[in-house]
């Protein structure tokens, strides 16, 4: 039963590639997405924090989505 | 309704719909393969081969899918000078090139036991490739020019005229005798597919559509820090 699933009645190579290709692709697209987000993140996060005091508040309050990213961020780490 | 896509009315909601997608995504994927590799049955003419349909499918429609929407959110921001569409078209792209590489991969690894060729030059199959030189046009047109203006203005019309190219693939098998089969699903309820295929089919697009969803918010997240992080130094 087993080998009968494996080979697929003789389909099995252009099966299992076919499904094999589509999630190797979309795992590496995956990957690649999720690592330059992280690195975004790092990147903006680091310079918030170089940001002198009042430098850094009048970011925070000029800009929404800075304050809710550091909100976040300083969570998830 | 424009005011949605602000980013700063939805970073937060951005974080939360990836943690949600994340929690069941695993879940649904094991559902759809259990039912596209073993549950549903063989073709009586195609045999096992027909299971290469669950993955082939669903790529190719949300590679046309996402030309077409890129097309008409570039037409949105052509006309009302709205550049969130512009980062929105941007993280759709690689979506759909991948998908659309995807379908033309997995369509002639299903060719070969079907009809005997990797490769025709059938009007479906040439359709979906020049489908795939607009995509690349359009991300190379953001990686090589520098100034973003610019690059939005270019890449807008590329996907406006790469539109042309839609009504083509998507009614190439009715315009010309081609060696690609007729589609089996029609929206006007006429599909001469039995549920037992449909069930596992649309199992397999909600899956891809979720992962679609999921890597085009971390992109659009990545778009707006990457935006956010220039303006800095501008305050």
């Amino acid at each position: 039963m087993i080998q009968n699933f494996i080979s697929m009645n003789g389909y099995g190579f252009f099966v299992w590639l076919s499904f094999a290709i589509t999630f190797l692709a979309c795992g590496i697209v995956y990957y690649k997405t999720y690592k330059t987000l992280k690195k975004y993140e790092k990147d903006f996060a680091k310079e918030l924090d170089q940001l002198s005091e009042a430098e850094r508040k009048l970011v925070l309050e000029k800009s929404k989505v800075a304050s809710q990213f550091l909100a976040s961020y300083n969570k998830s780490i | 309704m424009l005011d949605l896509i602000n980013p700063s009315r939805i970073f937060n909601l951005i974080e939360k719909l990836i943690n949600f997608i994340n929690s069941i995504f695993f879940v649904l994927l094991i559902i759809a393969l259990t039912f596209a590799l073993v549950l549903s049955p063989p073709d009586y003419l195609q045999g096992d081969s027909v299971r290469i349909m669950y993955v082939h499918v669903p790529s190719a429609w949300i590679g046309l899918a996402s030309f077409t929407a890129i097309a008409l959110l570039s037409i949105l921001s052509f006309v009302f000078k709205i550049k969130n569409l512009n980062l929105i078209t941007k993280s759709i792209a690689p979506i759909g090139l991948l998908f659309t590489c995807i379908a033309i991969i997995t369509g002639s690894l299903w060719g070969q036991p079907t009809w005997g060729t990797w490769w025709a030059w059938d009007a479906r199959i040439t359709s979906m490739l020049i489908l795939s030189i607009f995509y690349i046009l359009f991300i190379l047109t953001h990686k090589l020019i520098e100034k973003e203006d610019k690059a939005n203005k270019v890449s807008n019309i590329i996907a406006i005229i790469g539109l042309i190219n839609i009504p083509v693939i998507r009614y190439s098998v009715d315009w010309w005798n081609t060696l690609h089969q007729p589609s089996s699903i029609k929206l006007d309820g006429t599909s001469s597919i039995h549920p037992s295929m449909l069930l596992p089919l649309m199992l397999m697009l909600l899956v891809l559509l979720l992962y679609c969803a999921l890597i085009l918010l971390m992109k659009y997240k990545t778009e707006i820090i990457r935006i956010k992080k220039k303006n800095i130094k501008r305050i």
